[in-house]
């Protein structure tokens, strides 16, 4: 397979394997939660380079991964105090176990190459030279398999706890009042945005986990009311923009990562703009239409 | 819409299953050796060496800092194609290592420049901690540029060794070129008085050429151009420059140039008067606009900029 084929497939698995959580990143208005976890696996990284003073380690990959659930476990316990919002829960944690990363990079190592990138291979274009052999056969890139498991582990996940998923997205109250505790669920949902972002960081870099975990997913949000066919236009959405993205990248002979992102929000952009039933475009006509009926309305009584 | 993800998984399954076995490297089969260089002053030398035997494309084009490299897709399309991968080696091209280490596997021949020198000639960051860093910046010793240039020569020769003599030849001309260039350096040098030899820029990528050419090289960040200098290294650098009589500090083409507004800042608010000596390339060749586009038009360059600003007293 050519390797413009290879990256699309890795662009179109990632893609979806991030869109999925993304769905109910929208819907629980902690989106962010992605960009968080982006900048805190740092944390990760450097305290298991402590640790194992080696680079190559993949104990760093470890490392990252625990951080990025301290990370979200911990904004989701901020969350559940319920006395801030959920932005500002992101906006308390991030900062923190980011600038205690620098700190430390800057006492201790201030001389060594230690950053995400150096770890975390963090470049699609790179994602085909990086091949998984088993018993001398080319199985084909790595993070084409890291990432479709990944993508398994998640599908599984939404499939058996959808109607769970649904009802504490919807209406936790309701769910804690049948007896069933969203608190599990959240966590475990958490639990999986940080696997993917983590995966997803080491394959394609961490522009576009936020842009493939919030883009497809807010897509879908604006275009529909249903929770299914809102899952159903984000996948959709997620394979269009990773596939035109780096279609668009071979041509232009771009950054692939760059133009994806841009495919991702100007599609978000257009649907916001366009939608049908939601869309700011729709919302001034229909706005219009009632001033007038109004003025109309007036004109009669008077 | 569970169907359609079912299906839309499916469709991955029969792909994926579809790829797996073939290898994809159709290696380039035509009669010059397709060769991919990462640093602007490896491309520069390998082009030297390998004339018109060699096509040559170079992944970090002028200005650019190596941990800032975003690689396009023609770049990805060349080491896909490649015969031949050429790096500097000691950590420099980080992102590259997995990267080139799976070429190698697969049949492309991976030459590191460092591996040219032996490990007694290497220098170490200067700063004290607890982990010792070998300084990547290895071009700018000429002396150690010419056993990398002997080297490459070498193993270009070895791979093939039909155009060897051409290789040789090149190299050979080329050696004498890096002579002159060294004593070109030292005439000029010595123009500066010994007591104003210090070299004050923002990285620490200088250590090399302080070294073979006795300048004494301070650095305000470390080796790596990532992390930010702290306000204790800006005051500190502050002092030891108006304790010594500096007067004048450099710019780095690859790396902002803020920290050295900030130390001058520092160190004029002490009454002593530093400039801002200009731009010289560290991390990068220049372009062909500013005559820096190739090794030894850079070397010329910076030690130009350097004696005329350090002479001005």
């Amino acid at each position: 397979m050519s390797m413009i084929n290879e990256i699309t497939l890795i662009a179109v698995v990632v893609a979806i394997a991030c869109a999925l959580p993304g769905v109910f990143l929208v819907l629980r208005g902690a989106t962010m939660v992605s960009d968080a976890i982006t900048h805190t696996v740092l944390l990760g990284i450097v305290l298991a380079f402590f640790i194992t003073q080696d680079l190559n380690s993949p104990l760093l990959m470890i490392g990252a991964t625990l951080v990025g659930l301290a990370t979200v476990w911990l904004i989701e316990t901020i969350q559940r105090s319920n006395l801030v919002s959920n932005d500002a829960a992101i906006g308390i944690v991030f900062p923190l176990f980011f600038s205690i990363a620098i700190i430390l990079i800057t006492f201790y190592a201030g001389d060594v190459h230690l950053d995400e990138d150096a770890v975390l291979m963090g470049e699609l274009a790179f994602a085909p030279f990086r091949r998984l052999d088993l018993w001398g056969y080319d199985l084909g890139p790595q993070s084409l398999w890291v990432m479709f498991i990944i993508l398994i582990i998640n599908s599984v996940f939404i499939f058996f706890f959808y109607k769970e998923l649904k009802v504490t997205t919807f209406d936790p109250a309701f769910a804690a009042a049948i007896g069933f505790s969203p608190v599990v669920i959240h966590y475990a949902l958490m639990t999986l945005v940080s696997l993917t972002a983590v995966g997803a960081y080491d394959s394609v870099g961490s522009i576009l986990i936020v842009g493939f975990m919030v883009g497809p997913a807010l897509s879908g949000y604006i275009l529909t009311h249903s929770l299914n066919k809102m899952i159903g236009i984000t996948v959709i959405m997620a394979i269009i923009n990773s596939v035109s993205g780096v279609r668009l990248a071979f041509f232009f002979d771009t950054t692939i990562a760059g133009m994806i992102a841009v495919v991702t929000g100007s599609t978000t952009l257009l649907i916001l703009i366009f939608s049908p039933k939601k869309g700011l475009f729709q919302h001034q006509i229909s706005q219009n239409r009632a001033r007038r009926n109004l003025n109309k309305e007036i004109e009669k009584m008077a | 819409m569970t169907k359609l993800r079912w299906f839309s998984i499916a469709i991955l399954l029969v792909l994926i299953s579809g790829c797996s076995t073939d290898n994809n490297t159709n290696r380039n089969d035509s009669e010059t050796v397709s060769i991919v260089t990462t640093t602007s002053f490896l491309t520069d030398l390998v082009e030297t060496i390998g004339g018109e035997n060699v096509s040559v494309t170079g992944l970090m084009g002028p200005g650019v800092d190596p941990h800032d490299y975003q690689p396009s897709t023609s770049d990805i399309t060349a080491m896909g194609e490649a015969n031949i991968v050429i790096y500097n080696g000691l950590n420099l091209e980080e992102r590259f290592a997995e990267v080139f280490d799976q070429l190698g596997e697969r049949d492309v021949l991976t030459i590191v420049a460092a591996d040219a020198l032996d490990e007694a000639s290497m220098l170490f960051d200067p700063e004290e901690s607890d982990f010792q860093t070998v300084d990547p910046h290895i071009w700018f010793s000429v002396s150690r540029w010419k056993q990398v240039t002997q080297y490459i020569a070498d193993e270009l020769s070895a791979y093939d060794p039909d155009n060897a003599e051409n290789y040789r030849r090149n190299a050979a001309e080329y050696l004498d070129e890096l002579d002159e260039l060294a004593h070109y350096v030292e005439n000029r040098v010595e123009e500066v008085p010994e007591k104003s030899r210090y070299l004050v820029t923002a990285h620490d990528a200088f250590q090399y050429f302080g070294e073979e050419f006795n300048f004494e090289v301070v650095g305000l960040q470390g080796l790596n151009t990532r992390t930010e200098a702290g306000t204790g290294d800006i005051s500190e650098m502050a002092s030891f420059i108006v304790e010594k009589e500096i007067n004048a500090v450099f710019v780095e083409s690859s790396v902002s140039p803020r920290s050295i507004e900030a130390l001058i800042e520092a160190t004029n608010s002490r009454g002593h008067q530093l400039k801002n000596a200009g731009e010289l390339y560290s991390d990068a060749l220049g372009s062909s606009e500013d005559d820096a586009d190739t090794y030894i038009t850079m070397y010329r360059s910076n030690v130009d900029t350097i004696v005329s600003a350090l002479n001005e007293n």
